[in-house]
């Protein structure tokens, strides 16, 4: 065995894991070859040291900062919760899409009875408190050409106003604003 | 305010853990799977200490160091439920931290701002005054002696980031092959192979200082 094959074999020597006959060669290399034998003083040196290094320890502050980390991550997971969140959430996905759709039936409802309404003749025009007035509503406070608001109310709970600028002026487009309104009434 | 807590509260670094010290890792994880959550405290207890001397000797930052572990310990929190209790824990725990290390390295040598603080902080380490551990023993051996510990520490910090590891498991941490080659996802072969080189250099620096 020379050096070369003796430091390529040396993990193996320095555990005890080399075959016996392997082992026979690199103990009588060693003990022929003072640069392998100062090598491997070297090394068992080293690491003799290395071993005695003191253990460094973790500071004071580590334990409460990891339970600290533990619980945000308690409160992020939830994970005994997780199974009731699941459910829950889908609970209450479902009352709101049925809410949703009642609503929107009983709005559909109510809008038809308006449009039946109105075709029945009623105008649905209110005088506004302040500024609203109907050609011809009788109103005498009021000049003529201020717009007029419209309310159109298809759901006890859901009107919009309706205002129409009128008379138009000659060349001057009709225009009309649909404003959601709070019917808040007796 | 329960004793336990004011256990705690007082000694924040003992253990809540004691019906637990005579179980072994498989047992406590069960527990802890069980919804024992102070089986977790005894995890922490167990591994801390070893993995920071792990991650600090791979790293060498000691600071650094401890902020690994702790993210050791949180992703051990976060995966405990798929961690296959045929294999041993300290393998995997170990897998993680080295894991971390190994990113630590490498975000290092492509961060020269992260590289520039921990030499500085180094720096500073190494330039504090000597101070005299040992009283009974003559000056210029603690001297001699606090100059090979820290040239023991630099040779291992000069190995090349795959050797350090395996040399590392292998010297400090007694791992055997199997479980070094398990823990860095390597086979056997590459295993002996780095740490057949990492000795070799490890002996090459330190030999001079040692004749």
């Amino acid at each position: 065995m020379n050096c070369c094959e003796f430091r390529e074999q040396y993990s193996d020597f320095a555990d005890g894991l080399l075959p016996p006959s392997s082992r026979a060669e690199a103990d009588a290399h060693l003990a022929l070859c003072p640069a392998c034998r100062r090598f491997d003083a070297a090394l068992r040196a080293g690491v003799t040291l290395l071993r005695g290094l003191p253990s460094v320890g973790v500071s004071r502050g580590f334990g409460p900062r990891l339970r600290r980390r533990l619980r945000g991550e308690l409160a992020v997971r939830m994970p005994g919760m997780v199974g009731w969140s699941g459910a829950v959430g889908a609970l209450l996905i479902v009352a709101a899409a049925g809410f949703i759709g009642w609503d929107w039936l009983e709005t559909r409802a109510a809008h038809r009875g308006a449009g039946a309404q109105q075709a029945s003749g009623s105008p649905g025009w209110v005088a506004a408190a302040n500024s609203a007035s109907h050609p011809g509503a009788g109103d005498p406070g009021l000049p003529p050409d201020l717009p007029r608001i419209q309310i159109e109310t298809f759901h006890p709970l859901n009107s919009i106003l309706v205002i129409e600028q009128a008379p138009p002026a000659p060349g001057q487009d009709r225009v009309r604003f649909d404003v959601p309104a709070v019917w808040g009434g007796p | 305010m329960t004793l336990a807590m004011k256990d705690a509260l007082q000694s924040p670094h003992r253990t809540l853990g004691a019906p637990f010290t005579a179980l072994d890792d498989g047992q406590v994880v069960q527990a802890f799977l069980e919804g024992n959550d102070r089986a977790f405290d005894e995890l922490v207890s167990r591994y801390q200490v070893r993995l920071l001397n792990f991650i600090y000797r791979t790293v060498g930052d000691r600071e650094r160091a401890e902020d690994l572990v702790q993210e050791v310990f949180i992703r051990i929190y976060r995966h405990l439920h798929r961690f296959d209790q045929t294999k041993k824990f300290s393998t995997w725990a170990y897998t993680i931290a080295s894991n971390l290390a190994k990113n630590e390295l490498r975000n290092r040598s492509r961060n020269p701002l992260v590289l520039f603080q921990t030499i500085k902080r180094h720096w500073e380490a190494d330039h504090r005054p000597l101070q005299f551990e040992d009283s009974s023993s003559r000056p210029d051996d603690l001297f001699r002696k606090r100059h090979l510990r820290e040239l023991v520490e630099q040779s291992v910090s000069q190995l090349p980031e795959h050797h350090r590891v395996v040399f590392v498991l292998r010297e400090l941490e007694g791992k055997t092959y199997e479980e070094i080659a398990e823990i860095t996802g390597c086979n056997l072969g590459t295993v002996k192979s780095r740490l057949n080189r990492a000795r070799n250099n490890f002996a090459a620096i330190i030999q001079p200082h040692l004749d």
